[in-house]
């Protein structure tokens, strides 16, 4: 992120979450910010969640299976960036989302 | 239809259940108290199919088959229900969204039809007012934000979506104040059939007013020790867990 000298009270908020699938994973981030400009609001979020195995027992004991649990779960976290998203992008992204997944469970 | 025998179970390599016997018959209500650490959640979440729990002997039927040696999945589509004592949270998963794969991942199991949109919203309207559950909760992502009674509403609430034929009550009255205990048991009360049995872990006589059992078993240390009618339940509230003390294990 970087606000230039001119930009005289602008505003930033930056959020990354990030999700983990499995626990042979983890998600590092690195915000970056460059201000020259001492009037600006800079904000930072950042979260890291997994998904649980309490998550996916739920789902199991409602019927659903392991594999469509977790589509389920990632896509509901993804949902509020995907609905900001051009629609043709939004439906592309669904699709890379349900393509990077198949056989991320056993 | 859930034929117990000999159930031992252990977490961690702790004993937790050292020879449950149970027999629950369609139609029934059966209902099973002990004190805090007696085995009673390790029974329920046996039962559905909850990983980390290893079954050291005994066998479960249900419906004749080998309960056990089926996937949590598969328990549910056959119809065995888990009211759970702490509902999980979704984000960003909405109840119904949620509810519509549930219940048709059942549906195409049972060789039925999947139900489209609005015959799936048809049946949420019917079943909400049952359990006197707030259509916007519905709509809200699963359990997340809900206070605690609403999360036990929304358990009943999915059961009667699901319409099992063994339902597993764990806890459903702890954190309930008592209109909502009353309103929660009015839904379970309503979902009574001659086709479905329940098993009700509770440690309190209370949800026992509301929602008459059949059976009453008293669970403790691993094992029922005493089983009656409602009669005993008012005997335990009265009298405490001491005097049915277990017998010393051999």
């Amino acid at each position: 992120m970087r606000i230039g000298k001119a930009a005289d009270n602008s505003r930033n908020y930056s959020q990354c979450d990030s999700l983990l699938l499995g626990d042979q994973c983890g998600a590092h981030t690195f915000p970056y910010i460059e201000v020259l400009n001492s009037t600006a609001q800079m904000e930072h979020e950042a979260s890291t969640s997994k998904i649980g195995e309490d998550q996916l027992f739920y789902f199991q004991q409602r019927g659903v299976s392991p594999e469509d649990a977790v589509s389920m779960i990632v896509n509901g976290f993804c949902k509020e960036v995907f609905k900001e998203l051009p629609m043709e992008f939004a439906v592309e992204a669904q699709k890379l989302l349900g393509v990077s997944l198949e056989g991320s469970v056993g | 239809m859930l034929e117990i025998k000999g159930l031992h179970a252990s977490v961690k390599g702790q004993q937790i259940l050292k020879g449950v016997d149970l027999s629950v018959k369609p139609g029934e209500v059966h209902a099973i108290m002990g004190p805090n650490g007696s085995g009673k959640s390790t029974l329920a979440h046996v039962i559905a199919g909850r990983p980390g729990y290893d079954i050291t002997a005994g066998s479960v039927l249900y419906k004749g088959q080998d309960l056990l040696a089926m996937t949590p999945e598969l328990r549910a589509r056959e119809g065995v229900f888990l009211a759970f004592q702490y509902p999980v949270e979704i984000p960003g998963v909405s109840n119904v969204y949620f509810l519509k794969a549930a219940l048709n991942a059942i549906r195409k199991h049972r060789g039925q039809s999947e139900l489209d949109a609005m015959d799936f919203l048809a049946l949420v309207k019917e079943k909400a007012k049952l359990v006197d559950i707030d259509e916007s909760l519905v709509k809200r992502p699963v359990n997340e934000g809900f206070s605690g009674g609403e999360k036990k509403r929304n358990e009943i609430f999915q059961m009667a979506i699901l319409d099992p034929q063994l339902a597993v009550l764990d806890e459903t009255d702890s954190g309930l104040d008592i209109d909502a205990l009353r309103v929660v048991a009015a839904g379970v009360n309503q979902l009574r059939s001659p086709e479905r049995a329940m098993v009700l872990v509770t440690h309190y006589q209370r949800l026992l007013d509301y929602i008459v059992p059949d059976v009453v078993h008293v669970l403790l240390d691993g094992r029922i020790v005493k089983s009656g009618d409602k009669e005993l339940a008012r005997e335990l509230e009265a009298r405490g867990y001491e005097w049915l003390e277990a017998p010393a294990a051999r």
